[in-house]
C-alpha cells in the first residue's frame, strides 16, 4: 500500500541499479535527511549537542569499522586507537595552523598508514588471532601516545583544540559543529552505499566469504585485505579528527582506549554487520539506551517517590541495558538493521500477509 | 523472525511509553539547582558512592534547616559512568533545567567540559580531579577545584618528610611509585623541581595500569633502600601498592600517599598491617567535626540519610561534605550579595569566588577562594593510620606553594594562548 511496487518496470540498467529503486524509500530517505538538516531549527540544544551530534560522529566511525568487519570480514579490536591516531594528528596539525580540511585528510592518511601496517597481520592471520594482533595495536598506540609528552601535550596530557574553520565557516556555534558532523557522516554514508556496487565492494565480499576461493577467482587477497584496512582506517582517522574538533574539543589519551574500540564494535554487531543502516541503529542503542534508561528510572523514582539507594539507581539501568542488548541479539542475531528489514518486508505487502517472491 | 500485528503494536506502545515519563516539573520557586553527574559504575565506583553520600547528606542538612539565604538546594544525581557522551548529555540537560553548577568528579569528563563550562558560564567543581592548572582563576574563571591539587599534595608530603628529617632532605633518597597514566605522572614535575631545590635523590617506578600486579616493582624499591616512599594511584592500585610495600618490609611510617587512601582501602590491606602509613588529609576525617555530628543527628537519625550509616565519617564521605559545604557557602555569599538573584552561573560564581576563611565549623582548613586562586589557599595536613583511624600528625599547613604556582602558571599560560 505504501511502497507501490506494482507496475514498476525498469527499462534501463541505471534505473535497476539506483540506490533506492522504490519511490517510497527515496521519499523516506529524503524526509530523514530534511529532518536532520532542519534539526537545529526544530530541536533545542540538548537534543542537538547531547544526542544528534554524538550519534552522527559515532555512526560515521561505526560505518568505517563496518567496512572492514562487515564487508571484508576482518576483525579489528583496535579501532579506537585508529581514531586516536587521526585525532592526534589532526589536532596537532590544526594547532600548527594547518587548515582543518587538510588536517582531517592528513589525520586520515596517518591513521591509514599505521592502521595498514598493523592490518598486514591479516595477511597471515584470521579470526581470533587477528583480533589479538589488532588488540596489540590498541595497546601499543595507547602506550606511545601517553608516553610521548610531545604527542599527548605535556604534564596534564591534554591538547586543547583551537578555534577552527571548515570551508570558511568558524566551528564555534552548535549549528556549525552539527552541520560539519552531518556533512562528514553524509559523505561517508554515501560512500558506503556505493561501495556495494563497485568491484572493490564485491572483492571485499568475496574475501569475506572465503579468502582463498577469492584468490582462485582472481581477486588478489594481498591487495584487497590491505586496501580494506587502508580505507577503513582512513575513515577512522578522519572521524577521529571530527570527534576531537566538533565534540571533545580537548583530546587526552584516555578518550581512545579499548573502551571506545569495544563500544564501536558493539554498535556494528548490534546494528548489523555489513549493513549501512545498521550502524545508525546500533549507535543509537549503544550510546543512548543507558542515558534514556537512567533518566527514565530517575523520573519514575521521582514520580512515585521511590527512595532507591544511589548504587541501585545507577546499576539498574546498566542491567536493563545489558538485557536489552542480549535480548535484541537473541531475538534477531543479524542486528537491528534486519529487524527494520523485516518490518519493511511486512509493510511492502501490507495489508496482505505474504509477499510473493 | 517475522513481525506480526500484535508484536508491532506492543513494540510501538513500549516506545511511546518511554517518552511519556520524560518530563518533570518542580513547583518550588526559590531553588539553586546543581547537576551531580558522577561515575558510580565504571572506574571510581565506591569512591563516588561515599563522596556523593556525604554531599547529599550535607544538602539535606541545609534544606532541613530551611535552606541557605532563602534558597533550597536541588541536586540532580545521575550516573555518567566516566563516558563522555553520557556526561555531556547530563551537562546539557542540567543546563536546560537551569543548573548553575556541575560536579563531575572525573578527570576525563572535566577535561572535555572545560571549554563548554567556560563558554556557558556554568560553575564546574573539579575536586581532586580535572586540570591542576585550573587553580589559576584568571585563566579558568568557571572551573573551580576548591581543593588542593596533586602538585600541592606532593609539596605537602615532601615538606612533612623534611620535618621528619629535622629540616633537611639533603642526600636523602625518595622513591616515587606511580601508576603509569597522565594522572600518575602529574606530580613528577613538582617532585623534580623539589629534588633540585632540597637536594634529595628522586627515583621513580611506574607500574602499568590498572595496577593489580606490582610484584615486579616493589623488590626494586626495597633494593634502592629509600629513606621515604610516596605511592600514587587510585582504586585497586592503591591497595596493591600498600600490600606490596608491607610484604617487602618497607617501614610504614616512612610511606605516604595522596588524598586517595581511605578506611575501605585499609580493610583490604589489613588494618593492623598498614599501621603507620601516611596520607594527605584535605579535611578532618571521622565523626568528630560538628557538621558530621549535626548530619548524624538531624539527617541520618531521621532516616533521611542518602546511604548506609556506617559510611558516615569515612574519608571520602567527609570529602563530599567538604565540597558540599563549599558549594553551599558559595550560594550563601551569592544570596547575600544579590538576594533576589536571578540564579545564574555568574551569580553563583561571584559567591564561590568570594569564600573567605571558611572552615565549615572546623571541618576544613581555613579556605579562601579568590578570583586568582581557585585552589582555596593550598592548606592540608598529613595523617597517619593507627590501625583504626587516621590521626593527624601535623596541623593545617601550606608548603612549597611558590613551586606549585609557577607550575600552575606555566600550564595555564599555555592554555590561555593556545586553548581559545
Amino acid at each position: 500500500m505504501f511502497y507501490r511496487r506494482a507496475g514498476l518496470r525498469h527499462t534501463r540498467y541505471q534505473d535497476e541499479r539506483q540506490l533506492f529503486p522504490l519511490a517510497f524509500d527515496r521519499g523516506l530517505v529524503l524526509t530523514v535527511l530534511a529532518f536532520l538538516i532542519a534539526a537545529p531549527l526544530l530541536l533545542d540544544r540538548l537534543w542537538l549537542t547531547g544526542y544528534l551530534l554524538p550519534w552522527l560522529i559515532w555512526t560515521s566511525a561505526a560505518l568505517g569499522l563496518n567496512l572492514l568487519m562487515g564487508w571484508a570480514g576482518q576483525i579489528h579490536l583496535g579501532y579506537g586507537a585508529v581514531m586516536g591516531i587521526g585525532a592526534y594528528a589532526g589536532v596537532h596539525l590544526v594547532r600548527f595552523g594547518v587548515p582543518l580540511e587538510i588536517a582531517m585528510i592528513a589525520g586520515g592518511i596517518m591513521s591509514a598508514g599505521i592502521g595498514t601496517v598493523f592490518g598486514a597481520a591479516a595477511l597471515r592471520m584470521k579470526g581470533i588471532y587477528l583480533a589479538m594482533a589488532t588488540l596489540a595495536m590498541q595497546f601499543i598506540v595507547d602506550f606511545v601516545i601517553s608516553h610521548n609528552a610531545a604527542i599527548s601535550g605535556g604534564t596534564l596530557a591534554t591538547l586543547q583544540v583551537p578555534a577552527v574553520r571548515f570551508l570558511g565557516v568558524p566551528l564555534t556555534s552548535d549549528w556549525a559543529t552539527y552541520y560539519f558532523a552531518l556533512f562528514v557522516c553524509f559523505v561517508i554514508t554515501l560512500f558506503m552505499l556505493n561501495v556495494k556496487r563497485t568491484s572493490f565492494g564485491r572483492a571485499l565480499a568475496a574475501l569475506r566469504e572465503k579468502d582463498y576461493a577469492a584468490q582462485i577467482l582472481g581477486v588478489s587477497t594481498f591487495r584487497y585485505k590491505l586496501m580494506a584496512f587502508w580505507v577503513s582506517s582512513f575513515i577512522g582517522g578522519v572521524v577521529g579528527t571530527v570527534l576531537a574538533v566538533a565534540y571533545l574539543r580537548a583530546v587526552s589519551p584516555d578518550q581512545f582506549h579499548l573502551e571506545l574500540s569495544i563500544q564501536i564494535l558493539a554498535m556494528i554487531i548490534v546494528g548489523g554487520l555489513g549493513s549501512v543502516l545498521g550502524p545508525f541503529f546500533g549507535t543509537a542503542l549503544i550510546l543512548f539506551a543507558p542515558i534514556v534508561l537512567n533518566n527514565l528510572l530517575g523520573s519514575v523514582a521521582a514520580t512515585f517517590g521511590l527512595d532507591l539507594p544511589i548504587d541501585m539507581r545507577a546499576h539498574l539501568p546498566l542491567l536493563a541495558y545489558g538485557l536489552l542488548v542480549i535480548g535484541f541479539l537473541l531475538y534477531e542475531p543479524l542486528g537491528l538493521a534486519k529487524l527494520y528489514a523485516n518490518f519493511r518486508n511486512y509493510m511492502l505487502v501490507w495489508p496482505f500477509r505474504h509477499a510473493q517472491r | 523472525m517475522s513481525i506480526d500485528r500484535r508484536s508491532f503494536i506492543a513494540g510501538t506502545a513500549a516506545v511511546a511509553a518511554q517518552f511519556g515519563f520524560a518530563s518533570r516539573v518542580y513547583a518550588e520557586d526559590k531553588i539553586v539547582r546543581f547537576t551531580i553527574a558522577q561515575d558510580f559504575t565504571r572506574i571510581y565506583t565506591f569512591v563516588t558512592s561515599e563522596y556523593n553520600q556525604g554531599q547529599r547528606d550535607y544538602f539535606a542538612l541545609v534544606n532541613e534547616r530551611g535552606g541557605v539565604g532563602g534558597y533550597k538546594i536541588v541536586a540532580d544525581v545521575t550516573d555518567h559512568a566516566n563516558d563522555l557522551p553520557r556526561a555531556i548529555e547530563a551537562y546539557e540537560r542540567g543546563k536546560r533545567e537551569g543548573a548553575v553548577l556541575i560536579d563531575p568528579l572525573s578527570t576525563p569528563v572535566a577535561r572535555a567540559l572545560v571549554p563548554r563550562a567556560l563558554e556557558d558560564k556554568i560553575n564546574m567543581i573539579t575536586a581532586y580531579s580535572g586540570r591542576s592548572d585550573a587553580a589559576d582563576g584568571t585563566a579558568f574563571p568557571y572551573v573551580l577545584p576548591l581543593s588542593i591539587n596533586y602538585w600541592t599534595q606532593a609539596g605537602l608530603i615532601i615538606e612533612n618528610f623534611k620535618k621528619t628529617e629535622k629540616g633537611s632532605l639533603k642526600g636523602k633518597k625518595i622513591v616515587f611509585v606511580h601508576i603509569d597514566t597522565p594522572f600518575g605522572k602529574e606530580p613528577l614535575s613538582i617532585l623534580q623541581v623539589l629534588a633540585q631545590k632540597e637536594g634529595f635523590e628522586l627515583l621513580t617506578f611506574p607500574y602499568t595500569p590498572p595496577g593489580n600486579d606490582q610484584s615486579a616493582i616493589w623488590p626494586q624499591v626495597r633494593r634502592a633502600r629509600p629513606d621515604f616512599v610516596i605511592f600514587w594511584g587510585a582504586g585497586v592500585g592503591q591497595t596493591v601498592a600498600l600490600t606490596e610495600a608491607i610484604r617487602n618490609g618497607l617501614p610504614m611510617d616512612r610511606v605516604s600517599s595522596s588524598v586517595w587512601l581511605s578506611e575501605s582501602d585499609m580493610d583490604v590491606v589489613g588494618r593492623d598491617a598498614a599501621k603507620g602509613v601516611m596520607k594527605v588529609e584535605p579535611c578532618v576525617g571521622g565523626r568528630e567535626p560538628k557538621v558530621i555530628k549535626d548530619i548524624l543527628a538531624e539527617v541520618v537519625a531521621k532516616g533521611k540519610g542518602a546511604g548506609p550509616e556506617a559510611k558516615v565519617g569515612t574519608a571520602y564521605y567527609n570529602y563530599g561534605v567538604q565540597m558540599g559545604a563549599l558549594m553551599v557557602e558559595g550560594v550563601r555569599l551569592a544570596a547575600a550579595k544579590a538576594p533576589n538573584g536571578p540564579v545564574t552561573g555568574p551569580w553563583l560564581n561571584d559567591g564561590l569566588r568570594s569564600i573567605t576563611n571558611f572552615t565549615a565549623e572546623g571541618l576544613l582548613p581555613p579556605t579562601t577562594v579568590t578570583r586568582e586562586d581557585h585552589q582555596g589557599g593550598g592548606m592540608g595536613r598529613i595523617a597517619r593510620w593507627d590501625g583504626a583511624k587516621f590521626v593527624p600528625v601535623t596541623d593545617w599547613f601550606a608548603a612549597n606553594q611558590d613551586v606549585v604556582w609557577s607550575e600552575i602558571k606555566k600550564n595555564s599560560e599555555t592554555f590561555k594562548t593556545t586553548g581559545k
